[in-house]
């Protein structure tokens, strides 16, 4: 049927305010700090092909699908927690999947779905992201694709099985029906669609939003994409069991109006739990928002593209690993990806382009039992700085990731036994650069109750590169200072070490790369940074070649001039990108 | 004869409306706002009024004021320059602010951050610690103290904030430093964080009570010199100004705390359109102000609007009590355009005031709302007692270029530009009440300002939101809700305790102090005892739930078993009405509160006897002709100023005002009530 273009936009708009209602949703209902305070959760509506039609994250739903062999009824409501029966959709099983069908007068017309990141599915480690292990066996409980409710009927065997195998069962349980109220949020407001604008009328508009965006795309490849492949190499320090580097490689090149995107030269899969097993449709997706963001910002993100696409990816892989390979800690990869994405794209157009950033999701664990004899379990997730970028400078300890929020330190010490005796941003961990890259975290936690705690965090080793002459950011690292004084570096990757009341822990992220020449940043700023205590008065002097006074951090214009021309002729022509030394080998790659 | 005055101070008019308590009469009029000063523009609106209703000053018993002064310096980033003094280890609490970036993917790479309003440079962190039940971990170093206060009174501050970490629970640290501020430095004004936010979360606590140090100063000069200026004029009525949640307070209040303002204007708004849908019959009402770059929007259920206690200022959180309105960036300014994917987008750039639409023939080009609302005929050329005339064919040719890059007709274009931005202000009205459980059919739509009453039969008919009620003066809604607002403060202590651990004892000595604080403002305000109400609530939520909700209790909710089951049957049916579900969970309560107000006497609307049903009397004799779906639709125009009660009027029509224009659509039709309201449903419902 013929739909004019401007009820395709009416229909688009409904539809990024159904997936605001969404958010909204879950946002306020849901429990774990982490979805809550964190906002660790990803909306989606789809086809009733399983395009994604709006949602951030690509879709997962076709390939589910074609392996449910049980039937899709009005009133079902799907969950799965497996990364290897859903082709790598969730990576790692504490993400929870649901999938509402959405039915119209009988017929199947979209789908919702949302995933949350849950706080604990058993396993050996509280929070069930042991950093040793092996296999995905020893991560927790995986939950296969099932039907907890069926045609309306909760399964309630099924939910008893899962929440028993959870350290948080209330907490998990108040989650998962936030997650629902969400997708049933959507089942509503598509129905109500339908009745608006008729099924037909919707299910045109659906297919009319995907080849809108195919046709976006398939201009920007032409225009953006190079003809001869380019690559770009990064890597992910260790797997949290000695083993590493591991290097992420990613090749690109088109040819007429699609476009190949290879991951050959990354390195096998890890034997510890670092693997990400990278859903191919949603790499897609990431990027499509890379290519599309500049161009048309209020677009909403669908799969219409993605035939323009194809990706490969070497079996046994870092990417695509084995079962049973463990894959708790796939974050670092994850976040790497578009550390390399970024990069390989920024070898066309680095002035459209921006630096690395911290490139990973920090995060800290710590339980025990309080001083009420209760069972605690906090989960944290910490931030970095943010790459230089086009725009202006990266931001000092914020999220790369989309709504990410930090959680109060007065929640933290109401609800936990723990006092935070400094939060902020680490001065100097930024890259210089015309516009600086983001300072990283720097937070240092007191334990008032004997637990244990795990890390986990990556670039630690492998420095965050600047692009266009701003220099990478600053390594992570962490450092435990027991009650008596004495000092240990923990790795960046680990689990379980135990503190008792009174010690500290000193969590340090990594900054963001700079972008563009740091001698070409305006004296002024660099003072005020330096007045700020972001950028100390040395490295006002080495990196940006501004000369500060000593009492009065005035500017002296005579000597920075002269320093300036100094260190550019020392320097010689400026790059494409700027890298920290490769990270050494520490142990074997392969399996 | 005593008058009650109104006055609302908007970026291009202040409205003013004196309403006469004897007689119910009210007198309307609008002057330049002047920005510069806008107790100049207020001045030569008491004047006008004054002199159009015959009156002497001095009858003026009571004014109330809704301001912009604070929300504009916050906006526009022209406040004071504001030290923060902190806990030492913390002192990037405002640069590093709650980490977020905004969404989607990669939307780090456009975000624009603003610089906080109390910069790094202006802040200290001193040696001193609480934990999260006010212990003392370290004890305050009043020399550091003093020593930081002495070093950012040398840099010049204008006013001083001072923020400790679970300051909530004890704020002695606090108290110390002000009191040495106040001994060092006697005229510097000083905030402390408890003050004006009694309650857990630093980074909202000490962000709010930074932005009240940042707007006092302003807020100061301006409340004095209108004070001064009014005694001048022999005025020597009481003068209130307008809260964000729609109370009022005196002058001296509003200096101390003038971050309780930013929303001063859209509260009362709010308000009147609560109060217009009682009138009218219909209690619950979504309110609908459009004007030229922003459209706000508000649920009021049971005649009462949705209060909230955060709330957002451009970027910044504010934790303050305020009307729950919701501001979507599109009005009639926000311009059309066509990126790479041939999509069409409205705003959120907007052509503003100046240049302004194309139609404004100010120099604009840009294709707006405003010039898509001309095309259509929605907008006629000429507007009743407007200054200004339409220049039709600019708008014409504004719109032609998204016709183009389009690939549709003129028309066509035109109608897509006002439909995209309907569908977005629909979306706005959702979140304002399906998200908290309601369903917008069970509200009745009242649009005001310039563009509102001109958009809302479209956006009834998406929401199914019947009838339409457009007030009798919709260019002025909100002075005439400030004639409705009770004097009203708020006291608070955050007390995070789950029920079933909960010593009873400890929340009714906390509500009993409260209470008291509440008594003691009331008298401080001078408010007559009989006048005087204090309200309680205790705010609830499931153990460690992200969101509370305020829930009403008698102030002897918490003496016995049968009172505290009381409140949790209360709680859950909230939670279940925002939700959807309830759970076996613990319960705990986060903040407990006692809400003082000073209730005034309320301002009733004359009604009218029915005039019969024919308006054609009102009609103007102008042909004027709307596209409608494609085809010319010949429209009467009616003059507002002659509808008189019982009148119907048939779509499609446009009702002409002096500062608004109301579109009847074809199928619809449109009553005026004994208010003079103008009441839309569809003509298949008839009329009542």
């Amino acid at each position: 049927m013929n739909l004019d273009k401007i009820t395709l936009d009416i229909i688009e708009n409904a539809l990024r305010n159904t997936r605001n209602e969404m958010d909204a949703v879950l946002f306020r209902s849901a429990m774990s700090p982490v979805i809550r305070e964190q906002h660790d959760g990803f909306p989606m509506i789809c086809d009733p092909q399983g395009h994604m039609v709006v949602g951030q994250f690509g879709s997962y739903i076709s390939g589910f699908i074609k392996s449910w062999q049980r039937g899709i009824n009005e009133g079902d409501v799907f969950l799965t927690s497996d990364p290897y029966k859903c082709g790598g959709a969730i990576s790692h099983i504490n993400d929870w999947m649901v999938l509402i069908p959405i039915f119209y007068q009988g017929e199947l017309v979209a789908w919702a779905s949302q995933f949350g990141h849950t706080l604990d599915i058993g396993g050996p480690v509280a929070g069930s992201l042991p950093t040793d292990a092996t296999t995905i066996f020893g991560e927790g409980t995986r939950i296969p694709p099932i039907k907890l409710y069926d045609g309306g009927k909760l399964n309630q065997d099924a939910l008893d099985i899962i929440l028993n195998n959870s350290r948080t069962p209330v907490m998990n349980y108040f989650d998962l029906m936030a997650i629902i109220a969400a997708c049933r949020t959507a089942d509503k407001r598509i129905r109500e669609l339908c009745d608006r604008f008729g099924k037909a009328t919707m299910l045109t508009a659906f297919t009319a939003l995907l080849e809108r965006t195919h046709r976006a795309m398939s201009h920007l490849i032409e225009q953006h994409l190079p003809e001869t492949p380019v690559s770009f190499e990064d890597f992910v320090d260790d797997d949290g069991r000695g083993n590493g580097p591991y290097k992420m490689k990613l090749t690109l090149w088109r040819e007429g109006d699609k476009a190949f995107f290879d991951w050959a030269g990354t390195d096998p899969q890890a034997p510890g739990p670092i693997n990400f097993f990278l859903n191919e449709e949603m790499f897609k997706m990431f990027i499509g928002v890379y290519l599309i963001m500049v161009f048309d910002p209020q677009i909403l993100f669908n799969d219409g593209f993605y035939p323009l696409i194809e990706v490969r990816i070497p079996a046994g892989s870092l990417l695509q690993p084995k079962f049973p390979a463990a894959l708790g800690c796939r974050t670092h990869a994850l976040a790497r990806l578009f550390d390399v994405l970024g990069g390989a794209l920024g070898r066309q157009a680095p002035e459209l382009s921006t630096a690395a950033g911290y490139g990973t999701s920090p995060y800290l664990l710590y339980n025990g039992e309080d001083r009420d004899g209760e069972f605690f379990h906090l989960m944290e997730i910490t931030y970095g700085g943010i790459p230089g970028r086009p725009i202006g400078d990266g931001m000092d300890a914020h999220s790369w990731w989309p709504m990410f929020e930090n959680i109060p330190t007065e929640y933290l010490e109401t609800y936990y036994p723990l006092t935070i005796e400094s939060y902020g941003s680490r001065i100097d961990t930024g890259g210089a650069g015309l516009h600086r890259g983001g300072n990283g975290v720097e937070k240092v936690y007191r334990f008032e109750v004997d637990g244990s705690i795990s890390i986990h965090d990556d670039r630690e080793r492998s420095q965050p590169w600047g692009i266009l002459g701003g220099l990478p950011g600053a390594c992570s690292e962490k450092i435990l200072i027991r009650k008596d004084g004495t000092q240990e570096r923990l790795p960046s990757k680990i689990s379980n070490i135990p503190v008792l009341a009174g010690d500290k822990l000193v969590y340090r992220t990594a900054g963001g790369g700079g972008w563009k020449d740091p001698l070409e940043r305006a004296p002024a700023e660099v003072r005020q940074d330096v007045l700020r205590q972001l950028v100390s008065r040395e490295r006002a002097r080495t990196d940006y070649g501004v000369v500060l006074d000593e009492e009065t951090l005035e500017i002296d214009e005579v000597q920075t001039t002269t320093l300036r021309a100094e260190l550019r002729a020392q320097r010689g022509p400026v790059e494409i990108f700027t890298f920290g030394p490769t990270p050494a080998l520490m142990g074997v790659c392969a399996v | 004869m005593s008058f009650r005055l109104g006055i609302d101070v908007g970026g291009t008019f202040t409205d003013l409306l004196l309403f006469n308590e004897s007689n119910g009469e009210i007198f309307l009029t609008k002057t330049l706002s002047t920005p510069l000063d806008q107790s100049v523009g207020v001045l030569d609106g008491i004047r006008k009024i004054v002199r159009q209703a015959g009156i002497s000053a001095d009858s003026i018993n009571l004014i109330l004021h809704g301001t912009t002064v604070a929300t504009n310096a916050v906006l526009e980033g022209k406040g004071a320059k504001v030290g923060l003094i902190t806990n030492a280890g913390f002192e990037q609490i405002l640069h590093v602010a709650r980490s977020q970036t905004p969404g989607p993917l990669a939307g780090w790479i456009i975000m624009v951050k603003p610089e906080p309003m109390a910069p790094l440079e202006l802040t200290r962190g001193i040696s001193a610690r609480m934990d999260a039940r006010g212990r003392e971990l370290a004890p305050l170093d009043e020399e550091e103290a003093a020593t930081a206060i002495r070093e950012l009174a040398v840099q010049g501050i204008e006013a001083l904030t001072i923020s400790f970490l679970n300051a909530y629970a004890n704020p002695a640290h606090e108290r110390r430093v002000a009191t040495l501020a106040n001994e060092l430095f006697p005229y510097l004004p000083v905030t402390i964080s408890t003050d004006i936010l009694p309650e857990f979360r630093e980074y909202e606590r000490t962000l709010t009570t930074v932005m009240n140090s940042y707007v006092r100063p302003k807020m100061r000069v301006y409340l004095n010199g209108i004070q001064r200026k009014l005694e001048i004029e022999g005025i020597p009525s009481q003068f209130n100004i307008v809260r964000s949640d729609g109370g009022v307070m005196s002058l001296q209040a509003a200096q101390e705390s003038p971050v309780k303002t930013l929303l001063s204007g859209p509260s009362g708004g709010a308000v009147a359109a609560a109060y217009i849908g009682t009138l009218a019959g219909y209690p619950n009402v979504l309110s609908f102000d459009m004007g030229g770059t922003s459209t706000d929007v508000a649920v009021s259920y049971d005649g009462r609007p949705n209060i909230v206690r955060e709330t957002r200022v451009g970027y910044y959180p504010v934790k303050a009590a305020s009307v729950d309105v919701s501001t979507v960036g599109a009005g009639g300014g926000s311009i059309a355009h066509v990126p790479l994917t041939g999509a069409l987008r409205v705003g959120p750039q907007s052509a503003g005031a100046d240049p302004g639409p194309a139609a404004y023939g100010r120099g604009g080009t840009l294709p707006t709302v405003t010039d898509a609302n001309v095309v259509l005929g929605y907008l006629p050329p000429k507007l009743l007692g407007g200054e200004m005339e339409l220049d039709v064919e600019a708008a014409a040719i504004a719109v032609q270029t998204i016709a183009e890059a389009l690939g549709v007709g003129l028309y066509e274009a035109a109608q897509g530009i006002i439909d995209i931005v309907n569908e977005n202000m629909f979306g706005a009205l959702r979140l304002v009440t399906v998200q908290k459980g309601y369903d917008p059919r069970q509200f009745a739509l009242v649009p005001f300002g310039g563009a509102g009453p001109l958009h809302a039969c479209a956006l009834a008919e998406l929401a199914g939101a019947w009838p339409v009620i457009v007030p009798p003066m919709p260019g002025v809604l909100s002075a005439f809700g400030f004639l409705h607002s009770d004097i009203k403060n708020e006291f608070s202590q955050s007390l995070i305790r789950t029920l079933d651990r909960l010593d009873r004892s400890e929340v009714i000595s906390a509500l009993q102090h409260l209470t008291e604080q509440a008594r003691v403002w009331l008298a401080e305000e001078r408010i007559p005892a009989e006048q005087q109400e204090v309200l309680h609530q205790v705010d609830m939520r499931y153990y460690r739930q992200g969101f509370e909700f305020a829930v009403d209790i008698s102030p002897d909710a918490f003496t016995s078993e049968t009172g505290l089951a009381a409140i949790i049957e209360q709680f859950k049916t909230i939670h279940e009405q925002h939700y959807g579900f309830n759970l076996d969970s613990p319960i705990e309560i986060v903040n407990v509160r006692a809400i003082a107000l000073g209730k005034v006497r309320q301002v009733e609307l004359t009604s009218h006897e029915p005039a019969g049903t024919d308006a054609s009397a009102a009609r103007l004799k102008d042909e004027h002709y709307i596209m409608y779906r494609g085809a010319p639709l010949e429209t009467a125009i009616y003059d507002r100023d002659q509808l008189k009660p019982g009148h119907v009027i048939p779509g499609p029509a446009i009702v002409t005002q002096r500062d608004s224009t109301v579109l009847i659509l074809p199928g619809y039709q449109g009553t005026v009530d004994s208010y003079l309201n103008i009441l839309i449903r569809p003509v298949s419902v008839g009329t009542h």
